[in-house]
C-alpha cells in the first residue's frame, strides 16, 4: 500500500483492478448550501447539491437506516471535499442517488425526496 | 480514425477521448515493453491561448491482463494537476520557455502515477512535469530538448512521459468517410454512378499538421507478465493490453465560480485496445455502450467481428474487384480469422513461429508476445509483411494498421482459419495509400518514440 489512502475495492465494476480513490484537485466551492432544483416538484429527476458544510443533515436522514454505521462516520472522517448531489430519481418513492467525493449511495426516503421537492420550487 | 472521435458521446469530451494504444517491445531496451496511450485528437497546433492539456478531472489508465481473462491485472493510473503562477495574464507564456520550471511558463501540468496489481497499489511518482505545448520558436525554443527534460526515470526501471506529441496515425480520413474511397483504387468504386474518379490517385494524410497528447510509460516486463521468464511459444508471455479513460458520474456546473465540480463514482466513458474496432466494427447504437465496459464483456459484440459491415461493403462498393469476398460474405460464414485476430489472439500452429494467444475470452486487447524480440528491419505490415514484432504482435508507432486491417476484412487473413479460400487479387492493392513515411514528423527511435510535436507557428492551420 506505500502509505497511500486506498478506497478499497473500486466502486466501478468495470475496473476489475482496485485503484486508489485519488480525487485530484477539487474546484473550490463555496460554503453556502448550493441547493438547486433541476425539475418541478414532484417530478422524476430533480437534482440537488449541496457543500460539504451542510450536507451532514443530508446525509444523516439519507443514511438513517444504518445509525451506527453513520455516527462511526461522522466521528472519524473529515468532511467530504468537494460537492454532495443528490439525484431524486423518482420522488414519489423518494429514490435517490447520494454522491459524495467518489461514492455513490443510493437511498429510499420519501419524505426527504418531498422536503428537496418543496426546497426545490 | 483509429479511435478518434469514433462514439457519439466521447466525440464531444476530447480530453477523455483515447485515440491509439501502443504495445511493444522497446527496440532499443528489449528487457522492457512500452505502453501508449493518447488522447485529445485532431490538435491544431495553433491552438492557444489555451493550449491542450489532460483534464485534472479525468482518470486516465493504461491496462494490462496478464492471465487472458480480458481483466485488468496490471494497471497504471495518471491524474493530472494544473497549476497557474499567475492567474492576472491571459498569456499561456509571458517569455520563452526554456526549461520545464521557467518562470515565464504560467500554465503547467504535473502528473502522478500508480500503479495497483490486484490488491497491490503504490504511488509510483507524483509531481512529474509535462512538457509544454509546441507554440512556436519565441515561446518554446529547441522544442525536442525541452521535451526530452519531461521523460522521467522512476524506480524499478519505469520510465515515463506525458505531453503533446505529433500525431503518428496516419490515415486518409478524407476519403475514407467519404463512402469508403480508397485513392489508389477510387476508379474501381462505384461512385454511386456519379463517375467523378477515372484513375488511382495517391494517399492523403488527414493527420498530417496534428498534435496528441500521449502517456507513455516504458516498464521492464518482468513487472507486467505473470511471474517467472517464458519463451515464445507459451501464453504465459502474451499480455493484453488497453486503455481507458474514467469520469465522476455528477459534473456540475458551479455558476458562481464558473467551473464545473465533480462527485461520484468514476465511471468508464473511453476505451481502446486494438485499433479501429469502435471505429468501424461496432455499431453506432452500440458504440457508447462499448466504450462503458471492460474487454472481458465484449462476447455480446462478437456478432460484429464474425460478421463485420466493412467486409460486406468492399464487395458492394467496388463491384467486380472482390468476387471471393462478396461470395464469403454472401455464405454468412464467421469471420474466424478476425475473431482470432482482435479477440483471443491467434494460436500456435497458424502462423509459424507465432502465436499471441490469450485463451478462449472473447476480449478486444492488443495483445503482445513479450518474448518476440524486436526485428531488427522492421516491416510496417507487421504479421502479415512476415514481421512478427508489428501489429497485430502488439503495435509499434509506425505500424500501418490500416491497410493490415483493410485487407484483413477483405479477406486476407481468412486462408489462416480456412485454407480452402483464395483472397481476391485486389487484396494485396488494398491500401488508403499512405506508409509511415507519411508522418512529417516522423519518429523517434527512442522513448516515447511519437515525433516531435508540430508548433502553431510552423503549421498554423
Amino acid at each position: 500500500m506505500s502509505g497511500q489512502s486506498y478506497a478499497g475495492p473500486p466502486a466501478d465494476p468495470t475496473t476489475a483492478t482496485p485503484v486508489p480513490a485519488t480525487t485530484g484537485r477539487q474546484p473550490g466551492v463555496s460554503r453556502r448550501s448550493v441547493l438547486r432544483g433541476a425539475a418541478g416538484a414532484g417530478a422524476a429527476g430533480l437534482a440537488a447539491a449541496a457543500v460539504a458544510g451542510t450536507a451532514g443533515p443530508v446525509l444523516a436522514a439519507a443514511t438513517s437506516a444504518s445509525p451506527r454505521r453513520q455516527a462511526a462516520r461522522t466521528a472519524n472522517e473529515p468532511a467530504v471535499a468537494g460537492p454532495v448531489v443528490v439525484h431524486v430519481r423518482d420522488a414519489r418513492s423518494g429514490e435517490m442517488d447520494v454522491f459524495a467525493g467518489t461514492s455513490h449511495t443510493r437511498l429510499r426516503d420519501p419524505d426527504l425526496a418531498s422536503r428537496l421537492a418543496r426546497a426545490a420550487r | 480514425m483509429s479511435s478518434h472521435r469514433e462514439a457519439p458521446e466521447i466525440s464531444k469530451d476530447p480530453v477523455a477521448d483515447s485515440t491509439d494504444v501502443y504495445a511493444f517491445v522497446s527496440p532499443d531496451r528489449p528487457d522492457s515493453v512500452t505502453l501508449i496511450s493518447n488522447y485529445i485528437p485532431l490538435q491544431g497546433p495553433a491552438g492557444g491561448p489555451n493550449f491542450y492539456e489532460f483534464g485534472d478531472d479525468v482518470r486516465y489508465e493504461i491496462q494490462v491482463d496478464n492471465d487472458g481473462d480480458g481483466r485488468a491485472d496490471v494497471t497504471y493510473q495518471f491524474r493530472f494537476e494544473t497549476r497557474l503562477r499567475d492567474r492576472d495574464t491571459f498569456l499561456y507564456n509571458t517569455g520563452p520557455i526554456e526549461a520545464l520550471n521557467s518562470p515565464n511558463w504560467n500554465s503547467r501540468q504535473f502528473y502522478t502515477v500508480t500503479r495497483a496489481a490486484n490488491d497491490d497499489v503504490k504511488v509510483l511518482a507524483s509531481d512529474l512535469a509535462c512538457p509544454p505545448c509546441n507554440i512556436g520558436p519565441l515561446s518554446t525554443p529547441n522544442y525536442a530538448s525541452l521535451a526530452s527534460a519531461a521523460v522521467h526515470d522512476l524506480p524499478g526501471g519505469i520510465r515515463v512521459f506525458a505531453g503533446q506529441r505529433a500525431e503518428g496515425f496516419y490515415v486518409d480520413l478524407g476519403s475514407i468517410f467519404d463512402l469508403l474511397d480508397l485513392r489508389p483504387l477510387e476508379q474501381l468504386h462505384n461512385q454511386f454512378g456519379m463517375n467523378v474518379f477515372t484513375k488511382p490517385a495517391p494517399g492523403v494524410n488527414a493527420t498530417a499538421a496534428v498534435n496528441v497528447h500521449s502517456i507513455a510509460i516504458q516498464v521492464p516486463t518482468s513487472q507486467l507478465t505473470r511471474r517467472g521468464s517464458h519463451g515464445a511459444g507459451e501464453q504465459a508471455s502474451v499480455i493484453g493490453v488497453w486503455a481507458t479513460a474514467s469520469r465522476q458520474r455528477v459534473r456540475l456546473w458551479d455558476a458562481d465560480h464558473g467551473e464545473n465540480v465533480s462527485s461520484g463514482p468514476f465511471r468508464q466513458v473511453s476505451r481502446l485496445g486494438n485499433p479501429l474496432v469502435n471505429e468501424v466494427v461496432i455499431p453506432l447504437g452500440d458504440k457508447d455502450l462499448w466504450n462503458s465496459l471492460p474487454p472481458s464483456d465484449d462476447k455480446r459484440f462478437v456478432s460484429h467481428f464474425a460478421r463485420p459491415e466493412v467486409s460486406a461493403l468492399l464487395p458492394a462498393l467496388y463491384p467486380g474487384v472482390f468476387p471471393n469476398l462478396a461470395a464469403l460474405v454472401k455464405s454468412g460464414a464467421a469471420r474466424a480469422d478476425l475473431e482470432a485476430i482482435l479477440l483471443t489472439g491467434i494460436p500456435s500452429g497458424i502462423v509459424p513461429g507465432f502465436q499471441n494467444f490469450t485463451g478462449p475470452v472473447l476480449a478486444d486487447m492488443l495483445r503482445l508476445n513479450t518474448a518476440i524480440p524486436p526485428s531488427a528491419k522492421p516491416n510496417e505490415l507487421g504479421v502479415i509483411g512476415g514481421d512478427l514484432a508489428g501489429f497485430p504482435n502488439g503495435r509499434r508507432v509506425f505500424d500501418d494498421v490500416v491497410t493490415v486491417e483493410l485487407r484483413a476484412f477483405a479477406g486476407a487473413t481468412y486462408p489462416l482459419v480456412n485454407k480452402s479460400f483464395t483472397p481476391d487479387a485486389a487484396v494485396g492493392a488494398v491500401t488508403d495509400g499512405l506508409t509511415a513515411s507519411s508522418v512529417p514528423s516522423g519518429f523517434l527511435s527512442t522513448f516515447p518514440y511519437l515525433g516531435v510535436p508540430y508548433s502553431g507557428f510552423d503549421v498554423p492551420s
